[in-house]
């Protein structure tokens, strides 16, 4: 396996020109957090991104920031911490923001904070054969052209490498709580989400509820007396969100319209749901039951892909695949970007 | 070769007479929106399905049409413009809610639906759709999704994208596909993305499955006046610096109050240089903290007076005057041609002594009223164009504006789109590349180039294969426009 290790955008697009003229297959890595996630492609090299890392520019009264994607979640975080703001994602501390990006990672409060695409106002890509093209614009709102970096979130790498993002950032809350519930379901959890106005996160367990909170001070201890009207709550230091099932196998990440989580999970052993999202995390054993469990979430109009072990995406079928064929041949013409990795057209 | 007259006798024999405008006024009224830039219509044509979308799909391309899609004709940039005889389609008629499911936080509705009538059928579920373009009330949800429309409470709840899950388009070949899902993920790339603000080139949206949003428990409304505009526009950045994000953050200088006081009788203070309109909401208390914090920005920048509405009727009165701005103006002179540019927060000081220079250069009248939270200027030239001479100087200071907040890092539209009348412009922000490949993305959709051509991209960006086929004549409009 060859190794490409880029210092800058330049050296991304003169690797990516050489590996598309000699057809060689390439994995983009950041974090290799999220490197589960896809179906399994065969690669003759990887290209590494975390040496592009640079902040580009910063400025809190903006509520916006612009860093190369190789940066790691942990630099973001402090860095954006330092002008009392965050980028509203939930990511594992050592993936790289282009990462968390190219992968389609799930916000868990996004019922506070909306959803991860929505936070990227520009992009830089190299394509397959080496261009570099930006879209969007560093200002908080834009009409201006077409979206490509919509396209480049949640593509697995088989458009092109995100090089720099802007991203749209916003201020720390000033309080946070996360309460847990002696009791779970997701019957119970649906009766805190009507219950507690404007929560960040209700999650349902089979054992227990957790209630995520932000806001002001007062905001919040008005929502937890509110939680506590239908369940006993306790605040809980844990960090959240807490990992998702360390242990296991194989994880999938399924999504359904949020009313058919009862549905999508009738019988599930384990499970942790986003209720009033619609996101649930399994854990499998073995991908028998992955199998049978992504049926009943085609049934739901849903998909189950996996984000930890082996599995892949599932062979939920793709709207409109002949636009999705000439949209990778515009961005890959060589098809040279981890070939087969993402959805099937 | 194209064939109007053959495509307009099996559009008649598809969809009834009815449906099938050709008459002189018809493609006289149907050859522009709301824009400056006039084209010609070859056939207007209403469809009440997504099955009617389809058979226009394919009597275009069966007779070498070009397509414009059409929702109420709102559009300021061109978007809904169409040239060279084309096909317009018009969705007005597509216009129920489908279906609304609070369980799921989300509504199916058709595109010729209001933008306001879907917030006032989704108030009693306790919910509402958060986009809010100033043209609401007859603004529809189509036109809407292919703008990717703003509006005052874009600065909390967002734009239009981040409100729409998925969207089922009929594409230029015919086909009908849902993108994006009721789910919050879908398999494949994110085609509804690309769709959402692609200002009607990539097929035709005939259903929208919108995001519903949780009425807030409060909301608190201001109005705080100013007796210097740097003190009004340093005042918006304050407030984002507290860690406040107001749900909507508006500023209006004297020249709008004026003539929106003199309309909506709002109590707005005519004396003021500017004022600002504030909007706070959330829980109870959080509402009283974020209001304490706005105050005290708005006098560590010299503010005069800060009124709180103190009911709902104060509020809509408030409200009233600001989405009203745009019918006012006819007060002042009887055209108007209203800007639409984004800048960095901090620029907007310098940015707004820039315009009025600008005004002043090529002796127009401008009045501002924007989203000021979001950096999203709305210069709004007041003229007379029977007057000679008088078009001519607000294209000229038109031009000069797009250059300023380009220039201070901004973009050319933040919510009314590229059109047909920011086309040329486009290579101030992107470089060839850039627009290349936007060009070949456009045309993974579209391969025949059937669709709202001429719109958004500047002639001369290609891409190989996908070259749209419509793309003609270096850089001139066809003939049958003009601006």
């Amino acid at each position: 396996m060859d190794l490409i290790h880029p210092h800058s955008k330049r050296e991304v697009v003169d690797a990516l020109r050489t590996a598309s003229a000699s057809e060689t297959r390439v994995l983009i890595i950041g974090g290799r957090r999220h490197i589960d996630k896809g179906n399994s492609s065969e690669v003759d090299a990887e290209l590494w991104t975390t040496v592009l890392d640079d902040r580009v520019a910063y400025d809190p009264a903006e509520m916006l920031c612009v860093v190369e994607a190789g940066m790691r979640i942990h630099d973001l975080t402090a860095m954006l911490a330092e002008g009392g703001q965050e980028w509203p994602v939930d990511a594992p501390r050592d993936a790289t923001v282009g990462g968390v990006i190219a992968s389609g990672v799930a916000t868990i409060r996004q019922l506070r904070v909306g959803t991860m695409r929505d936070t990227i106002v520009e992009m830089e890509v190299v394509t397959g054969d080496g261009r570099l093209v930006k879209s969007g614009a560093r200002t908080v709102k834009n009409v201006t052209g077409y979206d490509v970096h919509r396209l480049l979130t949640g593509s697995l790498g088989t458009l092109g490498v995100i090089v720099q993002v802007a991203l749209k950032v916003r201020p720390l809350p000033k309080v946070t709580r996360t309460s847990v519930s002696d009791d779970g379901g997701l019957e119970l959890g649906r009766r805190v989400l009507d219950a507690v106005p404007l929560p960040a996160a209700v999650l349902a367990e089979p054992e227990r509820i957790v209630v995520r909170l932000e806001g002001w001070p007062e905001e919040v201890e008005e929502q937890t007396t509110a939680a506590r009207s239908i369940a006993a709550f306790e605040e809980t230091d844990a960090p959240f969100p807490e990992a998702c099932f360390p242990e296991a196998m194989i994880v999938a990440e399924a999504a359904v319209a949020p009313s058919r989580l009862e549905a999508l999970l009738a019988g599930v052993g384990r499970y942790r749901a986003v209720v009033g999202v619609g996101i649930a995390w399994v854990p499998f054993e073995d991908e028998e039951a992955l199998t049978a469990f992504r049926a009943r979430a085609a049934e739901l109009g849903g998909i189950a892909p996996v984000i930890r072990g082996p599995g892949g995406l599932g062979d939920a079928a793709i709207p409109a695949p002949g636009v999705q064929r000439r949209i990778r041949a515009a961005m890959d013409p060589a098809g040279i970007l981890a070939p087969g990795r993402a959805w099937s057209t | 070769m194209p064939n109007l007259e053959a495509a307009r006798t099996e559009l008649v024999a598809a969809l009834g007479g009815d449906a099938v405008l050709h008459d002189p006024l018809a493609l006289r009224l149907y050859a522009r929106d709301a824009s400056m830039v006039e084209g010609s219509a070859g056939l207007v044509v209403f469809v009440r399905s997504a099955e009617d979308v389809v058979t226009c799909m394919q009597v275009a391309a069966r007779h070498d049409l070009p397509v414009v899609p059409r929702g109420s004709g709102t559009g300021l940039a061109g978007g809904a413009t169409p040239l060279a005889d084309a096909i317009v389609v018009v969705t007005a008629k597509m216009n129920r809610i489908l279906e609304v499911r609070p369980d799921d936080r989300l509504a199916w509705v058709e595109p010729g639906v209001f933008n306001l009538d879907l917030g006032n059928a989704l108030r009693p579920t306790g919910f509402t759709y958060a986009p809010d373009p100033s043209s609401q009330q007859v603004s529809s949800i189509g036109g809407n999704v292919n703008t990717n429309a703003g509006g005052p409470h874009c600065l909390a709840y967002g734009v239009t994208s981040a409100h729409v899950l998925a969207v089922d388009v009929v594409l230029p070949d015919g086909s009908i596909e849902r993108f994006g899902s009721e789910a919050p993920a879908a398999p494949g790339y994110d085609l509804r993305g690309y769709v959402v603000g692609s200002e009607g080139t990539l097929g035709i949206v005939t259903a929208a499955c919108v995001r519903l949003t949780p009425l807030p428990p409060a909301v608190r409304t201001m109005l705080l006046d100013f007796t210097d505009v740097e003190d009004c526009a340093q005042t918006v950045s304050a407030i984002i610096a507290r860690g406040v994000v107001p749900a909507a953050l508006e500023m209006m200088d004297r020249g709008i109050v004026r003539a929106v006081e003199a309309f909506a009788h709002a109590g707005y203070p005519t004396d003021a240089a500017a004022v600002l309109l504030v909007e706070v909401d959330g829980l109870p208390a959080g509402v009283d903290a974020q209001t304490r914090e706005v105050e005290a920005a708005a006098q560590e920048h010299g503010v005069g007076t800060i009124r709180i509405a103190a009911d709902d009727t104060e509020r809509s009165l408030l409200w009233k005057g600001r989405k009203s701005a745009f019918g006012a103006i006819a007060r002042i002179a009887p055209h108007y041609h209203l800007h639409d540019c984004v800048v960095p927060r901090k620029a907007l000081a310098d940015v707004l002594a820039g315009v009025y220079a600008i005004a002043q250069r090529h002796d127009l009248i401008v009045t501002n009223v924007f989203h000021a939270g979001d950096g999203n200027l709305h210069p709004l030239f007041s003229f007379d164009r029977s007057v000679p001479g008088t078009l001519e100087r607000v294209l000229a200071a038109s031009d000069e504006l797009v250059r300023l907040c380009v220039d201070a890092g901004g973009s050319l539209s933040g919510e009314h789109g590229i059109g047909l009348e920011k086309r040329d412009f486009m290579p101030l922000v992107f470089t060839a590349e850039d627009l290349d490949a936007q060009a070949c993305l456009r045309g993974a959709f579209d391969p025949d180039g059937r669709m709202n051509p001429r719109k958004i991209l500047p002639d001369g960006a290609r891409c190989g294969d996908y070259a749209a086929a419509a793309l003609g004549r270096d850089g001139v409009l066809p003939e049958g426009t003009w601006i």
